[in-house]
């Protein structure tokens, strides 16, 4: 298993930032400080409910310079699974967490000549401890953060106190939306464009930057999916010898864990590749959720990223 | 040591055009003025560049085509500059690079010490390899960099090499920075004086 040391923490502190949002701060619960991490690093963090283990990814907000907590923004999610309904509803100050150590898939580019942010919603949390980073430096940035109106905006005031004229904060309820077109048609040699928000708003930047010609080198984004639910259905591990079944609201990479064996994982959100799994045998379709399978490995069948695909069918086999 | 087989040695292929760019900037030396006009005339049949989009800077030297210049003069650009030598080029290339925006491509043809001089510019403005195309024509001289005066030596053709600046006899290496556009050349009889290996003729 991947995460073979967890970290003990304990709440705290607990503050709503907007009708959705909360921020957390974990605290080292054998005091100390935490390990280090850049800007853009992930938690996963384990919540061990009445009937079953949450394993959600949290992008980490605070300064990367403060280790003695960390703090996290979970945004309630009413039709979810319930790992962010249990932060919201049963994680008090003093609740002890276990949580994973830093990992970071969404680096800014070192050698970049002017950074662009583009967040929508949550997807500010990376660019928070990224942006903390950049202020220490002396490359050009700016934030563009899109919200669905004033009382959504978290983090407003301390982002304008620290970084000034380089934040901009749009609106949905004023029909105030970024204009990426203009953003990213004329930039300077070396920009890069970084996007973290809705699939379709990642669709948007992405496809946008393309179309101006910028290289793929240029052109970062993150997006956790939490996994979809789906029909129940049977997997065997051949390594194991155990048999598991999926239930609709769990994943298979939950299910796999909650059997007693330990598959390998880092971002539990489809992009970063670690939980790669071969397939031995299929009878049906697998239902690929992932943002990393290349569309000729999704279409060969022979390879799967458990933590947020499916299956449907009713043999599958797995070298695990 | 190891002389060849080393991983940073660059490796070239053919000029192809690269429709997902929206700008283009062809550079060019010597002989790579007939890659730089081919390249042209696939961009303009691949329908995804205008004339407005190409950019284009040659220097010229012996080795090109007597009529090198003039055709380079003609090509269907909307900027083309002819240099009489490399300085005068890169100072050009830097600064159009100042000016230019992304969804830029890079092309480069001619020799390998020319290409390294513009890709190393290239690299300041952080155009990465997926934005950089560079075909290798020309002499296969090196530009080598001494690692224990730093001096740079110029149009090295053989295996070892007296050093420009310390005067140490220099075994060349595969071993290639991008950073200072010169494969590394280390002292050849450091552990026993004045034994070397014979003088051949290798990059031609």
């Amino acid at each position: 298993m991947s995460h073979a040391n967890t970290i003990l923490v304990r709440v705290s502190a607990i503050e709503p930032l907007t009708p959705l949002i909360k921020r957390f701060a974990l605290s080292p619960a054998a005091g100390g400080f935490l390990p280090a991490f850049s800007g853009g690093s992930h938690i996963i963090v384990v919540m061990r409910g009445a009937t079953r283990v949450h394993r959600n990814p949290y992008s980490l907000l605070s300064p990367p310079n403060l280790l003695d907590s960390y703090q996290i923004g979970v945004r309630r999610m009413e039709v979810s699974r319930g790992g962010s309904m249990f932060m919201h509803d049963h994680v008090r100050i003093g609740s002890e967490l276990e949580i994973t150590h830093p990992v970071n898939l969404f680096n800014l580019d070192k050698l970049a000549r002017k950074h662009i942010l583009i967040a929508g919603g949550i997807g500010i949390t990376p660019f928070m401890a990224q942006m903390e980073d950049l202020r220490a430096g002396s490359v050009p940035y700016e934030l563009h953060y899109s919200v669905r109106g004033p009382e959504h905006s978290a983090f407003r005031d301390r982002l304008l106190e620290r970084h000034g004229a380089r934040i901009r904060i749009y609106h949905d309820s004023a029909n105030d939306f970024i204009d990426v077109e203009g953003l990213l048609g004329n930039q300077p040699l070396g920009t890069h464009v970084y996007v973290c928000g809705p699939a379709g708003m990642i669709e948007k930047v992405v496809g946008t930057a393309r179309i101006a010609g910028w290289s793929g080198s240029h052109i970062h984004w993150e997006q956790f999916s939490a996994p979809p639910v789906g029909d129940a259905f049977d997997v065997f591990l051949a390594k194991s010898g155990v048999s598991v079944r999926v239930p609709p609201d769990q994943s298979l990479l939950e299910a796999i864990e909650a059997a007693g064996v330990d598959a390998p994982y880092l971002c539990r959100g489809g992009v970063c590749g670690e939980c790669r799994t071969k397939v031995l045998e299929v009878d049906g379709v697998l239902v690929h959720n992932d943002h990393f399978l290349s569309s000729e490995e999704k279409e060969s069948g022979r390879a799967i990223m458990p933590c947020v695909s499916r299956a449907q069918c009713t043999k599958l086999v797995l070298d695990l | 040591m190891l002389i060849t087989g080393i991983k940073s040695k660059p490796v070239y292929a053919p000029l192809a055009a690269d429709v997902g760019g929206r700008y283009h900037v062809l550079v060019g030396h010597g002989v790579g003025a007939e890659q730089l006009l081919r390249l042209v005339d696939e961009l303009r049949a691949s329908g995804g560049s205008s004339r407005a989009s190409r950019r284009m800077l040659y220097a010229t030297d012996l080795s090109a085509a007597p009529n090198a210049m003039a055709t380079v003069r003609e090509a269907d650009v909307a900027h083309v500059r002819v240099f009489e030598n490399i300085p005068a080029l890169l100072e050009d290339f830097r600064t159009l690079l100042e000016t230019s925006r992304m969804g830029t491509r890079l092309y480069v043809a001619g020799p390998e010490a020319f290409m390294g001089l513009v890709m190393r510019i290239a690299n300041e403005f952080n155009l990465n390899r997926d934005e950089i195309r560079a075909e290798e024509c020309g002499s296969r001289a090196r530009r080598v960099h001494c690692i224990h005066c730093r001096a740079a030596t110029e149009s090295v053709t053989t295996n070892i090499v007296e050093c420009s600046g310390c005067r140490r006899w220099l075994v060349v290496r595969d071993h290639y920075s991008r950073r200072l556009a010169a494969y590394m050349g280390v002292m050849v009889d450091a552990e026993m004086p004045g034994e070397r290996p014979a003088v051949k003729d290798v990059f031609v």
